[in-house]
């Protein structure tokens, strides 16, 4: 009986939090999807951002691949890349995706970030949008330099650097890029984004 | 969140959802074409040793001639980290609060002035001295470029 009464008791008061859920849930959905309404007549350039976003994701996961196979020491690098390339399958365009898409992804920040220089968005409330951004695109050359150094066939550089590169490359700088991103998405859902008048 | 539909007329505003997600998501696979085409057009020779300055991306190439220019390693970060710092705190180089006539009301008219102001002097081309300052700089890095050294 006692058994019975506790097992009920929590049935119910799982099944309340369960439509609670379901309700705050269902709320949200409505609220940030379906029922959301935005601005009409939003420019096409202001994708760029979201591109820029876009290739980043694709750099995190091709980057992730690669680093299974990369050896950071200066004999082995390029030989690891070259396995990756020859010998892995799809290795080549996972490769080359990686080292194809900066130039791209830059492009697009480039580009995201001379839309907001002439249309003037980065005027108060948006000053930090731009600090947090102009950032980005300072960390972006970084990951790009410090990168294109990673297959470097070259004597100048010992192992020991070459593995700095490597750490900074894989772990610092796109740490400090997420942070960054952090912010800067976290203060446009703020102000929302920049409407023509 | 903000919330766009405050101080609009419905024929203003559309749903996000379908009309913004689709848009998005043609958007991405356009990107995506964009970057395969790009895997198969551009050769690569990222395979190969490192050879400067052969392989100087374009967007590097000014930094890089700039370096050559100065010929001062100390010189030449110092420079870098000056244009960085600078490139950062644009926004608050170029503010116009400055500019505005002080209210005679401080509490609440600073406000009410300044998005006034705003709106007049949205665009760039619409302030002189940055709208300046920018194009030179534009003129000068594209010209660092072509600089033959
Ligand atoms: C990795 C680099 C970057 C990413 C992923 C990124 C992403 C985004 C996204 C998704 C938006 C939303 C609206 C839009 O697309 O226009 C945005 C807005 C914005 N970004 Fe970036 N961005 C980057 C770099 C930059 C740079 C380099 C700047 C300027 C120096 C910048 C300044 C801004 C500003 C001021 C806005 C607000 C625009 C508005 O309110 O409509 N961002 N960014
Ligand atoms: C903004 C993002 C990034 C940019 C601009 C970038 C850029 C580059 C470039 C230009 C190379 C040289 C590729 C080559 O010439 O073959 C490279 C190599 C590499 N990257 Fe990235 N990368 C980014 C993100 C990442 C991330 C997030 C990871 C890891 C999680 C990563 C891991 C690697 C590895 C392991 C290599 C060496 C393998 C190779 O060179 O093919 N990358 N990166």
């Amino acid at each position: 009986m006692l058994q019975k009464d506790v097992i009920h008791n929590k049935d119910h008061t799982e099944t309340v939090h369960e439509t609670e859920n379901e309700n705050f849930l269902k709320e949200f959905i409505e609220r940030s999807i379906t029922r959301r309404l935005i601005p009409k007549g939003l420019s096409w350039f202001g994708c760029m951002g979201g591109l820029s976003l876009l290739a980043f994701i694709i750099q995190l996961g091709t980057g992730i691949f690669l680093m299974f196979y990369f050896v950071p020491s200066t004999r082995e690098a390029l030989a690891s890349i070259q396995y990756v390339s020859h010998r892995v399958s799809y290795g080549w365009l996972i490769q080359r995706i990686h080292a194809i898409g900066p130039h791209i992804m830059i492009g697009m920040v480039l580009s995201h970030m001379i839309r907001i220089l002439f249309k003037g968005i980065y005027h108060h409330p948006r000053e930090l949008h731009w600090v947090s951004g102009a950032c980005l695109l300072i960390l972006t050359l970084l990951m790009y330099y410090t990168g294109s150094l990673l297959p470097a066939h070259n004597d100048k550089y010992s192992t020991v650097h070459l593995t700095f590169l490597y750490a900074i490359h894989i772990a610092g700088i796109p740490l400090a890029m997420v942070l960054c991103m952090g912010m800067h998405f976290f203060m446009i859902r703020k102000t929302g984004i920049y409407e023509p008048l | 969140m903000k919330d766009y539909a405050k101080h609009k007329r419905p024929e203003m505003l559309e749903p996000f959802f379908p009309n913004e997600i689709f848009r998005h998501i043609i958007v991405s696979c356009f990107f995506i074409v964009i970057e395969l085409i790009a895997i198969i057009v551009f050769p690569l020779h990222t395979n190969l040793v490192i050879k400067k300055p052969d392989h100087i991306p374009w967007f590097l190439l000014p930094v890089y001639k700039l370096n050559k220019l100065i010929h001062h390693e100390t010189l030449f970060i110092s420079l870098l980290i000056f244009f960085a710092l600078l490139f950062i705190s644009w926004p608050f180089l170029v503010s116009r609060k400055r500019h505005t006539a002080l209210p005679i009301n401080k509490e609440q008219d600073t406000r009410i002035h300044h998005v006034r102001y705003t709106k007049r002097h949205g665009n760039l081309w619409q302030s002189p001295i940055p709208f300046t300052i920018v194009i030179v700089v534009i003129i000068s890095v594209v010209m660092l470029c072509f600089i033959n050294l």
